[in-house]
């Protein structure tokens, strides 16, 4: 277990890093895929709903001190998306969860909603309708992740193939 | 009972555990002032932003070119200039040799590259590869050649956060240029609005917005940007107008921070209104 955590955060320092300095180069109108949802999904896939959800609260206070942004927002946000995405760990389904299009999905909802509440948190003192905040602020980015979750699997696909 | 109670708390320990984890989260939230997180939020961006800083090395060659640094360095002087020059045009004479105390020194601009954004519809924000070493303080306003930008917010010994105007906890107090109305713009995630101004004033779509000389975080006469809609209240009396930054805040790789405060700045002013 505590290996578990120790890889998944060894993980998280590069992958943070390309999240800041590389991520907003590709970014559409302030939407952004969100690289550490991914992993945060993946480890969650294969090690359950509390590791999840522990693991999301460690690695959104790791990258709201890191990234300059309000301490707690992606803190809050990672946690919840750690704990949705634990619904669907099946120890019987490793593999498929995590070298399958069902992949695809759980990382889609796990982002849309992480974007979605971190957004409503830190457009509290805003005037961002429900439509947007909805659609902008949790739909897009989303499917933008979700996109980006595609080399997961078929890096996956392979090593199961071999 | 105890057994009950022990019962219940394996049946749902996840949930136990997510509720407990998110009430840390957002009391979390409201600490981002205190100068402990601070310190701690500090050390952990100056210490992560090498990390960025040496992925950002090889991007930057794709991104810039450094024979470029000193010429838009001296873009940015003359669009403060041209600002400050405009803005004197419109004083009458009398108003000027009264005002002749105002400090009209050559503001020192800092060249510095983003080695990191958070980008998001809410809180954007920059790290940049300048610090307290270079004599970058907190509430210093940051610029491109085209205009403002944001303000810095924190500092460590090389590195620094910027706050951009894409950022709904900045405010910042403009003018209307033309008719030198005054309002207090800020970001409500999706467009840069300036709100309840009064219908009467003629303020058409185009007309320029500057920093204004009430704010007490920015100088006065820094470009914004341009007037892009005007929009009404149901009431009718007043207008919101949503403002176009002259600069591509999404875009930006350089910028260069103004080495003044400037509240300190009001202060020497107020000194001198004493001393006359």
């Amino acid at each position: 277990m505590l290996w578990n955590f120790i890889k998944s955060i060894l993980l998280f320092i590069p992958l943070a890093s390309v999240q800041l300095v590389v991520i907003p180069l590709v970014s559409i109108d302030a939407i952004t895929p969100n690289l550490i949802i991914i992993l945060i999904c993946f480890f969650t896939l294969k090690n359950g709903q509390m590791y999840g959800t522990l693991l999301g609260f460690i690695l959104g206070f790791i990258f709201d001190l890191i990234s300059g942004g309000l301490l707690g927002a992606f803190m809050f946000s990672f946690t919840i998306s750690g704990f949705i995405s634990g619904y669907f760990f099946n120890e019987n389904k490793i593999e498929i969860n995590t070298a399958t299009s069902e992949f695809i999905i759980i990382v889609f909802l796990s982002a849309t909603i992480n974007s979605f509440l971190f957004n409503l948190i830190s457009s509290s003192y805003n005037e961002m309708n429900i439509f947007s905040l909805v659609l902008e602020g949790g739909i897009l980015p989303g499917l933008y992740t979700a996109f980006f979750a595609l080399p997961v699997i078929v890096f996956n696909t392979r090593k199961e193939l071999r | 009972m105890i057994n009950f109670l022990r019962r219940i708390i394996n049946n749902f320990k996840e949930y136990f555990l997510v509720a407990v984890l998110s009430i840390i989260s957002i009391s979390l939230l409201s600490t981002n002032e205190k100068p402990a997180v601070k310190r701690i939020r500090t050390f952990a961006f100056g210490n992560f932003a090498f990390f960025n800083k040496i992925l950002n090395y090889p991007l930057s060659f794709l991104k810039n070119d450094y024979s470029l640094k000193e010429l838009e360095e001296e873009n940015a002087r003359l669009m403060l200039e041209i600002n400050k020059l405009r803005n004197k045009g419109l004083e009458n004479e009398n108003l000027r040799s009264m005002l002749n105390f105002r400090d009209t020194s050559k503001i020192q601009l800092l060249y510095a590259d983003v080695i990191s954004k958070l980008v998001n519809k809410n809180q954007g924000n920059f790290i940049i590869n300048r610090g307290s070493d270079d004599g970058v303080l907190i509430g210093m306003p940051v610029i491109n050649d085209k205009g403002l930008i944001g303000i810095v917010v924190d500092t460590s010994k090389n590195f620094s956060v910027v706050r951009t105007l894409y950022n709904n906890n900045l405010n910042t107090a403009v003018t209307i240029e033309r008719l030198n109305i005054d309002g207090v713009l800020s970001w409500n995630g999706n467009e840069l609005i300036i709100k309840n101004i009064p219908s009467h004033y003629e303020i058409k779509v185009g007309d320029s917005v500057v920093t204004s000389d009430f704010s007490t975080i920015f100088p006065p006469h820094i470009p914004v940007g341009i007037v892009s809609k005007r929009e009404s209240v149901p009431i009718g009396l007043l207008h919101h107008l949503s403002v176009k930054p002259f600069v591509d805040i999404n875009a930006v790789d350089n910028l260069f921070v103004m080495k003044i405060v400037p509240s300190k700045q009001i202060n020497k002013l107020e000194m001198n209104l004493l001393k006359k």
